[in-house]
């Protein structure tokens, strides 16, 4: 312990205060800061003024127009879906070698669509 | 066809700068980014450091396995210190969250990095005055942390804070008109900031959760499930490259598409791109090679094994010599018993008796490792002589009578690979239709199921015989064998054969290299596409126009012809190519007919935040917008003071004060 804080008092730049500790970490080292997201949510609690216009309060609205279908694997618009692995494709050519696939790649492009929620 | 290459440029590390007293007094302009931190002095033209906002950090196990001793302190990397960030991709951090400041530690690193390179070193405080910028309605609770840090930490004397667009656009655009609309492309965000008359109307501003570094890492995952025997070698900061040098937005996306589906338009617009590579060396050789590396291993453990022998039988025997000495000094005198008694407790040897036991026990071990080195010499010389029998040969050429006998050689040979491929697309095949259900496999499969589980009393059967289990062999999906590795072994050993005897064309006119070419082709297009649409990623937030759009239609409609009229694109996506031409056409379809509508792209969009704030403290009365230490201590650490390119001040409802850490 006493090792690390020679080493660090070495490197501590001279214009720094010696005593500055954050405030909200002072009692204990290991505490994580929040994230953004618990942020937000805390601030939502307070009792802010009718008019305040929260950092969450200017999110984007959710799309109202139904997207588009794109073929995973080309990115060609895509009129078939494969029902096994639930990938889209624009032709038979995309087919072949979709069924030829390995699991992790098929369940890669399904992750990257954000859709391999078995709910979804 | 040109075939492009990585140029993976690497940051150079940033100087300290001299610092002296001609500095005294003078601002320090930061613009803290989300992906790059600006800095510079008020007087001079450009920022003096330039750095990605990231810390590497290595982790606490990996340094005390790095260096047990403990002696060297964790070497931190901070901003252009890290030459190669691939290399640390794992341990890196921000400060960010989104395009919060959420992390005061790695922030307070960077403002160490920061100060440190301005060559700053007067004691315990830094003299000078700071403008930084913020995200756009910053919570309270991180400008209070930040506020903290800087002037209790830093001891600065004053502080304002602003947003990054608003001040590149109010002070850097030329003739920035007093009604805008500015689009905002940022690394973590975008955000759509309507301006009318110089006012920021923050309740119709819209941030939508995607920008660049999205951008970026979809281009990353494509690439690497279009090619996963490259995936290490396509990584982020290559699809960040990319990004800048190949990427473009489609005027009009979908005809883009139809576009690509035409082979001659694919092969005039498709990219190749070469991924460093090394010339493998022919296995022949390498075969050969490994045997004789083998061997030469095996050569040397032996003759260390053999030093290892003689040293202990040496050491044996000299061990032996002075016990026998000390047996003959008994022999020859017991009366000196004292003497004696010091000698055996130097051996530590308790009494005569134990050292007969000792000088025993060394003959026999000595006699033991004789033994061994001579067996040893005798191995070894056979191994000398025999090197490596029958194995070696089988992959080299057989020699054949006649051309004749190779050919029916060969033939067979092939004829039993294609015997192996056909079992394996066959079942293949199966494995596929048992899977569904119309086909007439899968039905089969259920008929058997259904008799297999019907119940008959008083007469069941089954298993009085073996082969009534094969039945469940013809349910099992696999079809009761599935691709052993035997036969996977036997495949290669085919294939190997064949290419010994008659090397086919196919391999030799691949250019070496070819294999380690990425085309990009569509995906050109397809990776800026994600800002319009969101979606192809998951998100379920409107696209760019959308949104833009929808801004639009929270105003009356003399108001959204002001704003439309003067649409400002900034942030360092705006010069992807062909964003201003796609956002103009998208809006003209969504405003009414024959409306006005102008959409620009400020000046050198990644530093003009940096331009801004600096035309800003020019212009502007210090003492007016900027928070000194006195009204810190006074007004409390979330205070600030409000101007045109700046948030608005809410203070935080009294006695609520957000705690930032958990």
């Amino acid at each position: 312990m006493s090792v690390e804080n020679n080493a660090k008092s070495d490197t501590r730049p001279v214009y720094k205060a010696t005593t500055f500790q954050h405030t909200s970490k002072s009692n204990n080292k290991k505490r994580a800061w929040k994230s953004l997201k618990q942020i937000i949510s805390a601030e939502r609690t307070l009792p802010w003024p009718e008019d305040y216009v929260h950092y969450s309060s200017i999110n984007a609205p959710p799309s109202f127009k139904p997207a588009e279908k794109f073929s995973d694997l080309s990115g060609l618009a895509a009129p078939y879906t494969d029902p096994q692995t639930r990938l889209r494709f624009a032709n038979k050519e995309e087919y072949a070698t979709l069924i030829g696939l390995p699991m992790d790649i098929t369940a890669g492009y399904l992750a990257l669509r954000g859709a391999s929620s078995i709910v979804g | 066809m040109d075939i492009l290459e990585f140029k993976d440029l690497k940051p150079v590390p940033d100087i300290i700068y001299d610092y002296n007293e001609s500095y005294n007094g003078i601002p320090v302009i930061i613009d803290n980014g989300s992906y790059h931190c600006r800095v510079g002095w008020l007087n001079q033209n450009e920022p003096s450091l330039i750095f990605r906002n990231l810390i590497a950090k290595p982790r606490k196990e990996r340094i005390k396995k790095d260096c047990p001793e403990g002696s060297q302190t964790p070497q931190l990397q901070v901003g252009n210190d890290i030459v190669n960030i691939e290399a640390v991709r794992f341990q890196l951090k921000t400060q960010f969250d989104r395009n919060v400041v959420t992390h005061f530690e790695a922030q307070e690193h960077l403002f160490d990095y920061t100060f440190t390179h301005l060559g700053i070193n007067t004691e315990k405080c830094v003299p000078h005055p700071v403008v930084i910028t913020e995200a756009l309605l910053n919570p309270n609770s991180s400008r209070q942390l930040m506020s903290e840090l800087l002037f209790e930490c830093y001891g600065i004397p004053s502080l304002a804070y602003g947003i990054d667009t608003l001040f590149a656009y109010h002070f850097t655009h030329n003739k920035p008109d007093e009604n805008a609309l500015i689009v905002s492309l940022g690394y973590h965000t975008i955000e759509i900031i309507p301006v009318l008359n110089n006012c920021t109307i923050f309740v119709n501003a819209r941030r939508i959760n995607t920008g660049g570094y999205h951008v970026i890492s979809f281009l990353h995952r494509i690439l690497q499930l279009k090619y996963p025997a490259h995936a290490n070698a396509i990584t982020l900061s290559r699809a960040e490259e990319l990004l800048h040098s190949i990427c473009a937005v489609a005027i009009d996306y979908k005809e883009e598409l139809l576009r690509w589906t035409d082979t001659e338009y694919y092969e005039n617009n498709i990219k190749r791109i070469q991924l460093p590579y090394s010339v493998a060396s022919t296995s022949a050789l390498t075969v050969e090679q490994q045997k004789e590396r083998k061997r030469e291993l095996a050569k040397r453990l032996a003759e260390i094994n053999a030093r290892k022998r003689e040293e202990r039988l040496a050491e044996d025997e000299e061990k032996l010599n002075q016990l026998l000495t000390i047996q003959e000094m008994i022999d020859v005198d017991d009366d000196d018993v004292d003497v004696i008694d010091k000698v055996l407790t130097d051996h530590q040897i308790k009494n005569v008796e134990d050292l007969h036991k000792n000088i025993n026990l060394l003959h026999s071990r000595i006699e033991r490792t004789k033994e061994k080195i001579v067996a040893a010499n005798n191995v070894e010389e056979i191994t000398v002589d025999e090197p490596t029998p029958a194995k070696q040969t089988k992959f080299n050429k057989m020699v054949f009578e006649n051309e004749k006998a190779m050919h029916v050689f060969l033939q067979n040979v092939k004829k039993m690979r294609q015997d192996i491929l056909n079992k394996k697309s066959a079942r293949k095949q199966r494995r596929q239709d048992m899977a569904k259900r119309r086909t007439a496999a899968g039905q089969e499969r259920m008929r058997i199921i259904s008799q297999l589980a019907r119940k008959e009393k008083g007469h069941d059967d089954f298993g009085l015989r073996d082969e009534d289990w094969d039945i469940y062999k013809t349910i099992s999906r696999e079809g009761g064998d599935s691709d052993s590795e035997a036969e996977n072994d036997k495949l290669m050993e085919l294939d190997d054969i064949i290419r010994a005897h008659e090397p086919s064309e196919a391999d030799e006119s691949l250019t070496p290299g070819e294999s380690y070419q990425l085309h990009i082709g569509i995906e050109r297009y397809r990776g800026p596409e994600l800002l319009f649409k969101p979606y192809m990623m998951g998100s379920s937030e409107a696209g760019l126009t959308e949104v833009i759009g929808y801004v639009l239609s929270l105003f009356n409609a003399k108001d959204q012809l002001k704003l439309a009229a003067n649409v400002v694109l900034t942030g360092g996506l705006a010069n992807l190519s062909g964003l201003r031409e796609r956002i103009q056409s998208d809006l003209i379809s969504i405003r009414p007919f024959k409306s006005y509508l102008h959409v620009g792209i400020i000046s050198n969009p990644s530093l003009s935040a940096w331009y801004g704030m600096k035309k800003w403290i020019k212009s502007a009365d210090l003492k007016k917008h900027f928070v000194t230490r006195q009204e810190y201590d006074e007004c409390g650490s979330e205070y600030f003071k409000v101007h045109i390119a700046s948030n608005l001040y809410v203070p935080s409802p009294r006695g609520h004060i957000i705690d930032i850490c958990d």
